[in-house]
């Protein structure tokens, strides 16, 4: 079995013929931008001979800087999930840029029913609705905020299955509508003071966890399941898939609202970690999320990419984000290199690629 | 004689309660935070006055209503009209229109384009954004000093948005403040941008102190970044007791934080302070008295002593 089923489209499947996981040049990508700013520790004057990702200051019991490890990761775990969902949007053939608003919408709604009523024994000054919404237990605003998500999943996978309007124009109208949702919420008031269980689902390391665990589960889903293998088939050809009895609608609607419930959820640890919500939350994460995604070799075609390389594509921005600080790169100079390196990484993947299907 | 006593009588009357001066008032937006604030200082300050009625209308963001406003406010014959603009690039017309008809006007809040070419009996009310920064920075120099840091001291900046005005400002004030001879003892080990966001400055905070390095203060453009560091210390576990945190806009999150413990410096823009201003400015204008161009409405520092007086 595994040497005849296991390419997409039916072909026929060769081990021989198989090269190295595309995944593998994002990694070595990843490498070389962790060595570029180890080099850099070095040579540049004022770093006294500092390491990035080690522990030159014995503080930690290991050898590496365990701070460093954690912030790499904790700070990209939040848009990392909206990559998550991102990823399956992508290989299906679509696009989802509504899920930086949505963060925005949903992290406002549901905070409105996390909100706790005394804070320091004072009432909350930010109190959304009367005495019946303090104190609710932790589920209400969880399942709340993910129907929300879903709701809005479903709006886009709806428009964009069933008018056949470009999965662009869907999102990006979808775009507009939630940041006004969630400026509309509150008339742009932030809404703080969570109960201390919702503060838990992104306290500390929380965000990784779920990180972590969600990636787990979508690289389950997306390589050894039915709608993983669909979604696949609809982004490589729609009309084969069609044709080979798939429900391409019905398929498309349930991508497009896992995709908004990840965001959703990502919006549910973003409020939860900052203790607050504000209509203004998630600015560009849609960007990232999609180039986290591409960057982890995610084909905008549709049809390639996997969970893995989204995780690792990630990871190559936590690893610059960080690097910037470690460096004291100049805030002014930061986007415009953070510009260059993301499109130097795609473009050092392209050119292994092309190698790749030039050798078999 | 009779014209005499009659025109003392009059004098006598109009000098009483019979003078009543009208201001109207055109605010950009009813609905706006802010805006709320300084209209219920206006109103406030009203009250406080006896002989003056307040005409306030909704502008509701849009630049021709504001324009046909003002209009409306002169045709009814107001002493004094308040604009707090829509756009602050369509002030010209409004000038203009005012100015012709002879009557007084003051920009509140927002500073009119053009500022500079302002007619006579005209004037701009607003709190000057390098105050906040130079207080915020100021008053952590004065706290590391009691703390007996003034042998040395390192810290780290959070910059706002780099494209806004008051971020550049803020910034550049606490580096004036560091350039003092009483504050020189202070060392800035690094500054970044946490776009005026929390979560921004969460992340930033713990790359900082992923490096290891040790340091005493924390000075940030506005209270949500401040209130990220924060978050971010504690969850390193360090004692804010320790470290000095300042930030601008005393916002409600930010008087809690300062409640606390955690939060030690924050400026409060006094916006009621500038609609109460605006009707003071206004009314001087309207009786003829000479009034400055522009009248600065003082920031204030709040700092855990005086909090509890703005929450």
């Amino acid at each position: 079995m595994a040497n005849t089923s296991r390419g997409t489209g039916g072909l026929a499947f060769d081990p021989k013929k198989r090269s190295l996981p595309s995944e593998l040049n994002i990694f070595i990508a990843l490498i070389l931008i962790v060595l570029i700013f180890e080099a850099l520790g070095q040579i540049l004057p004022y770093m006294n001979n500092q390491s990035f990702l080690f522990d030159t200051r014995d503080r930690f019991d290991s050898i590496f800087n365990e701070a460093r490890l954690r912030i790499i990761i904790l700070q990209v775990s939040i848009i990392g999930i909206i990559a998550l969902g991102v990823t399956q949007v992508i290989i299906s053939g679509g696009i989802d840029l509504s899920s930086g608003p949505l963060v925005g919408a949903t992290a406002m709604i549901a905070m409105s029913f996390a909100q706790t009523e005394l804070v320091n024994g004072n009432p909350n000054p930010k109190a959304v609705f009367g005495e019946w919404a303090f104190d609710l237990p932790v589920l209400i605003p969880v399942v709340v905020g993910l129907a929300f998500g879903a709701f809005i999943g479903s709006v886009n996978g709806m428009l964009i299955a069933f008018t056949r309007i470009p999965p662009f124009i869907a999102t990006l109208g979808m775009f507009l509508i939630c940041r006004g949702i969630a400026q509309a919420w509150t008339r742009g008031k932030p809404v703080s003071f969570p109960t201390d269980s919702f503060a838990f689902i992104g306290k500390g390391m929380m965000p990784v966890a779920w990180f972590i665990g969600l990636a787990f589960i979508l690289h389950f889903i997306m390589r050894y399941t039915v709608y993983g293998k669909h979604t696949y088939a609809i982004g490589s050809n729609e009309d084969a898939a069609r044709m080979s009895g798939i429900n391409v609608e019905r398929h498309k609607v349930m991508v497009y609202m896992i995709a908004s419930m990840l965001a959703a959820f990502a919006a549910i640890i973003l409020s939860s970690k900052n203790l607050t919500a504000q209509s203004g939350m998630g600015i560009f994460y849609e960007l990232y999320a999609i180039a986290m995604a591409v960057i982890g070799g995610v084909s905008l075609t549709g049809g390639r990419g996997s969970i893995i390389g989204t995780v690792l594509g990630a990871m190559v921005f936590g690893v610059i984000q960080s690097g910037f600080t470690y460096i004291k790169l100049d805030a002014f100079f930061q986007l415009m290199a953070m510009g260059t390196i993301i499109i130097s990484a795609v473009v050092l993947d392209k050119v292994r690629q092309e190698r790749a299907t030039k050798r078999s | 004689m009779k014209k005499v006593l009659l025109a003392a009588g009059l004098a006598a009357l109009m000098s009483s309660s019979a003078l009543a001066e009208t201001i109207g008032a055109s605010i950009a937006r009813f609905d706006d935070n802010g805006l709320t604030i300084m209209r219920n200082g206006m109103t406030a300050h009203i009250d406080k006055l006896s002989g003056v009625e307040l005409q306030m209308e909704d502008a509701q963001d849009d630049v021709a209503r504001q324009l046909d406003q003002i209009n409306n406010f002169i045709a009814s014959g107001v002493d004094a009209i308040i604009v707090n603009a829509v756009d602050t690039n369509a002030t010209e017309a409004m000038s203009n229109a005012a100015a012709a008809a002879g009557v007084p006007l003051v920009y509140v809040n927002r500073q009119p384009i053009n500022l500079d070419t302002m007619p006579d009996g005209q004037a701009f009310v607003a709190s000057n954004e390098i105050e906040s920064g130079t207080l915020e920075a100021f008053q952590i120099c004065r706290n590391l000093r009691a703390a007996g840091k003034s042998g040395g001291a390192t810290g780290y900046l959070m910059n706002g948005q780099l494209s806004n005005q008051a971020a550049v400002q803020r910034s550049k004030d606490v580096h004036d403040v560091i350039g003092m001879d009483m504050c020189n003892f202070m060392t800035l080990i690094d500054e970044q941008t946490a776009n005026w966001s929390r979560d921004e400055a969460q992340d930033l905070m713990t790359n900082w102190m992923s490096s290891g390095e040790p340091f005493d203060f924390v000075i940030a453009n506005n209270d949500e970044m401040a209130i990220g560091a924060i978050q971010a210390m504690k969850a390193g576990g360090m004692d804010m007791a320790e470290i000095q945190v300042g930030g601008v806009d005393a916002t409600p999150d930010a008087l809690v934080a300062m409640a606390a413990g955690d939060l030690d410096v924050t400026v409060f823009q006094d916006l009621a302070g500038q609609g109460a201003g605006s009707i003071d400015t206004a009314l001087a204008l309207a009786r003829g008295e000479s009034v400055d161009k522009t009248v600065f409405i003082p920031f204030i520092l709040v700092t855990p002593e005086n909090a509890a007086d703005f929450q």
